[in-house]
């Protein structure tokens, strides 16, 4: 691997993410020959999944996920491949014969022209918009897990876990682990719930989830109070966390707290390929925009792939082989295999995918965020970047707003830094449910350029030709702005 | 699919559109009999691309009813804005202390001088500002900068605020308001406008056409004529900083809440995609304006079409072939937005035009054309 490398002004394949799918997919696409660019937003290749894994405590590397993200490491860090690390993608755009992605590193933007390109950036984690989320304090679980794994320490005091999903109990362990003092966690799904999804449940026994997802319950149990069907909670306090309130069934309870972390599972993270163009589902299992695409990872634009959690999250280990799958489309796509050879090998990954995906079902429908998590009431921040509450949005949907688009143009919402990432479904599903149609008829916010962050003197940086300066050189006298 | 009766039916839900409706449906006409027909979620929008300008330099400077429109405008903004507050509770940000225009060569500030010598014969106050002057009021400019023109009538006002307002003034007025009604087709029949859409069919006694790029298709159905065609702008936004700029600039403004806005690009493209060239180009721009912006972050670009005739004036006119039949575009919502809504909703309402916009019919671009 050429680490770091200037970012060439073309490629064969640009790989964008460089978590589990992106550099399982890079290894191969170099493996056969294609010119290929790997960038990613961390300065090192691994992801949320394997981040930091380069400089792991041997603890960490015993586990066998960990060692799985050593072997995908190291099998780019040995491909004849180019990786850029502290590079943002802020741009894609479809050109008459690949793509150009306008990448930022460093104070210095340009732009890269690619043949094809594998979207792998991943998922995000949903928003869980509750009173006081504001409030110093207040973490979310997978960003507290990633800056553990870069060595950071547990937060001090008194620790309170809130929201649902795995990656919560994951948290809960890892803090323990670092030294926290986890006084509590409040799970926001029922009983009731896991009685629902037990038709899936075979399968989910099957899966390789479901030892080491049980260990880690029982552990959690074991070791931390945990309150089940937690109806509401909030974060209190003045400008600093003091203390969590929550509901549970009949009762109300309000615990002193120093951190609070919430978490309530991840969703694709689909920026990029809503800015392509591609064509993306709302798909009710997960209550989130997946991105449509056929057995290769292709999305609805050729050449333009999308792998890992992005086309639906399914976890590291699946992520890895629709990133080997990708690679195959994009390498014969781009002529380097027939297609005999990229479906012969395809078989093995085909395979092991279908293994990975084993009990995803009844992993998305036990812990699938309850609806009042999903879409607050009254006060509470829906916007946090521009400070819309859910009342103004529900208000606005029952005058019959157009859509998220327009409900953005009206109250800012989706404007701030995260450009919507964080409030996009929150936005979308209560629209829905006001006016009574289906997320994916309502829609979602347009995907504003630059998709990741961005200095102005960056942007400037950009090539730009005659006729582009001259679009901007005003003709002196000449009445035509905007006004 | 239901047919709904009305008295006025505005086509346009953008910023001409809503203004107009507002302004019928706070008149004598009472608003239980108007309706705004506006489009879905992803429609072109112009209203949502604007700068948020009150323009009144350099406007109309070879067309003085245009100018006296404008100016007009410009005066009577502070009535809106209160008006609107009033109906509401919604502040549009109104501040109209003046606006700048830079020239950042010698050759510019030639060509600048001589349109100020030029303009002003309506009232409008219009002065040049050497560098020591200009320096007193924004005093971070860049050494390029080597003097503006200073337009005392000249403000912003937040756009989207403004939007929103006109929108909530019309519900609360009590009009109605159909959205994704994607009118395509009007007829006239004994009296009678009926408009047709993907999903709604209304009839009216009387209809402003106000659909923007629509106008071109519509126009010509009930006798009008609305050669209108799209122009790309684009724009950047920066992250919120603290007071900069006292004034807005032509082509960079900073809002009440500190947010940064750079614009003012001009392609004859149809669609709104934005493309980095313009972007560079417009962010060189205003690093030569304002060099401090260097590491200010962008928050999000995008790109909108402006409505333009091709002498870039406005078209009001009424249908004789079809009695009650009205056209109205221009591309600037907000400057015009307080005349729009004061002025010439009531001769909508009232069924005529005033003998003063005769200036603006389409006629006049027929000839051209």
């Amino acid at each position: 691997m050429d680490s770091n490398a200037t970012l060439p002004a073309d490629c064969e394949l640009a790989i964008v993410g460089a978590g589990a799918a992106g550099m399982a997919a890079a290894a191969l696409a170099a493996s056969l020959g294609v010119d290929t660019v790997l960038v990613d937003e961390q300065e090192a290749p691994g992801g949320a999944m394997y981040r930091g894994l380069t400089r792991a405590t041997s603890l960490r590397i015993s586990d066998a996920d960990y060692t799985r993200g050593i072997e995908l490491i190291d099998a780019i860090d040995t491909a004849k491949l180019r990786f850029s690390g502290a590079t943002r993608v802020c741009g894609i755009s479809c050109t008459s014969d690949g793509f150009d992605l306008c990448v930022a590193s460093r104070g210095h933007a340009q732009i890269m022209r690619a043949r094809a390109v594998v979207l792998a950036t991943g998922a995000m984690e949903r928003a869980l918009p509750i009173p006081g989320a504001a409030l110093a304090g207040v973490a979310y679980a997978g960003a507290m897990l990633c800056a553990l794994k870069l060595g950071a320490g547990a937060p001090a005091g008194r620790v309170v876990l809130a929201g649902c999903g795995p990656l919560l109990y994951v948290a809960a362990k890892a803090l323990r682990a670092a030294g926290a003092e986890v006084v509590a966690l409040l799970d926001t799904l029922s009983v009731r719930h896991f009685v629902r999804a037990l038709p899936q449940a075979l399968t989910f026994m099957r899966s390789p989830y479901y030892a080491s997802g049980a260990k880690l319950l029982r552990e959690v149990n074991d070791n931390v109070p945990i309150y089940h069907d937690v109806e509401e909670f909030a974060a209190l306090g003045n400008d600093k966390l003091a203390s969590v309130r929550f509901r549970a069934g009949n009762r109300a309870v309000t615990l002193i707290a120093d951190a609070l972390v919430v978490h309530q599972g991840v969703v694709p993270d689909v920026q990029l390929a809503e800015m392509l163009g591609c064509a993306l589902s709302w798909d009710d299992r997960v209550a989130a925009w997946v991105a449509r695409v056929d057995v290769w990872g292709m999305s609805s634009i050729a050449g333009a792939f999308v792998a890992g959690d992005g086309a639906g999250v399914a976890g590291a280990r699946a992520a890895e082989h629709r990133g080997r799958i990708a690679a195959l489309g994009a390498a014969s796509s781009l002529g380097h295999i027939d297609v005999g050879a990229r479906d012969a090998a395809a078989e093995p990954h085909r395979h092991a995918l279908s293994v990975a995906m084993r009990g995803r079902r009844f992993i998305d429908r036990v812990y699938l965020a309850p609806p009042r998590f999903r879409m607050p009431e009254g006060d509470t921040i829906v916007c946090g970047c521009e400070n819309v509450s859910a009342r103004q949005v529900i208000e606005l949907a029952r005058q019959g707003c157009a859509g998220p688009n327009q409900m953005k143009a009206y109250l800012r919402c989706g404007m701030g830094a995260c450009q919507g990432r964080d409030c996009g479904l929150i936005v979308t599903e209560l629209i829905a449910r006001e006016q009574r149609v289906h997320p994916g008829r309502v829609g979602r916010f347009h995907a504003r350029f630059p998709a990741r962050p961005m200095s102005l003197a960056e942007l400037a940086s950009l090539p730009s030709t005659e006729a582009d300066r001259a679009a901007v050189a005003r003709m002196p006298g000449v009445d035509a702005s905007s006004t | 699919m239901r047919t709904r009766n009305f008295d006025i039916a505005v086509v346009g839900g953008g910023l001409v559109g809503a203004a107009l409706a507002y302004g019928i449906a706070g008149g004598e006409v009472g608003a239980a009999r108007v309706v705004m027909l506006d489009e879905g979620d992803h429609a072109l929008r112009a209203a949502r691309g604007n700068f948020g300008l009150i323009w009144v330099q350099g406007k109309g400077a070879h067309f003085p009813a245009y100018a006296r429109w404008t100016l007009n405008s410009a005066r009577r903004w502070p009535e809106l804005a209160h008006r609107l507050h009033d109906d509401t509770g919604l502040d549009v940000g109104l501040s109209q202390r003046g606006g700048l225009h830079l020239c950042l060569s010698e050759q510019e500030r030639v060509v600048r001088t001589k349109l100020v010598e030029s303009d002003g014969g309506e009232g409008a106050r219009l002065e040049m500002l050497d560098r020591a002057a200009l320096r007193d009021v924004v005093p971070d400019l860049g050494p390029d900068v080597v003097a503006a023109s200073f337009g005392r009538d000249d403000g912003h006002v937040n756009p989207l605020m403004l939007l929103r307002a006109l929108h909530t003034g019309f519900a609360h007025l009590g009009g109605t308001l159909v959205v994704d009604a994607g009118v395509r087709s009007v007829s006239y029949a004994r009296g009678i406008f009926t408009l047709t859409g993907t999903h709604t069919s209304v009839q009216a006694k009387r209809i402003v056409l106000a659909a923007g790029l629509g106008n071109a298709a519509l126009a010509p159905q009930v006798g009008l004529v609305a050669p209108v065609t799209a122009q790309r702008g684009q724009i950047i936004v920066l992250e919120r900083m603290p007071p900069l700029l006292p004034l807005p600039i032509e082509t960079l403004r900073q809002t009440t809440d500190g947010t940064m806005l750079l614009g003012d690009s001009h392609e004859d493209v149809a669609n709104t995609a934005t493309s980095t060239g313009v972007l560079a180009a417009i962010a060189n721009h205003a690093l030569r304006a304002l060099p401090r912006l260097a590491e200010a972050r962008v928050m999000r670009c995008w790109a909108a079409l402006r409505v333009l005739t091709s002498d870039g004036m406005p078209i009001y006119d009424a249908s004789a072939s079809a009695p009650g039949a009205f056209v109205a575009t221009s591309h600037s919502g907000v400057t015009l937005a307080a005349v729009h809504a004061l002025e010439l909703a009531p001769q909508l309402a009232a069924g005529t035009l005033d003998p003063a916009l005769t200036a603006f019919s389409g006629q006049r671009l027929r000839a051209a054309a």
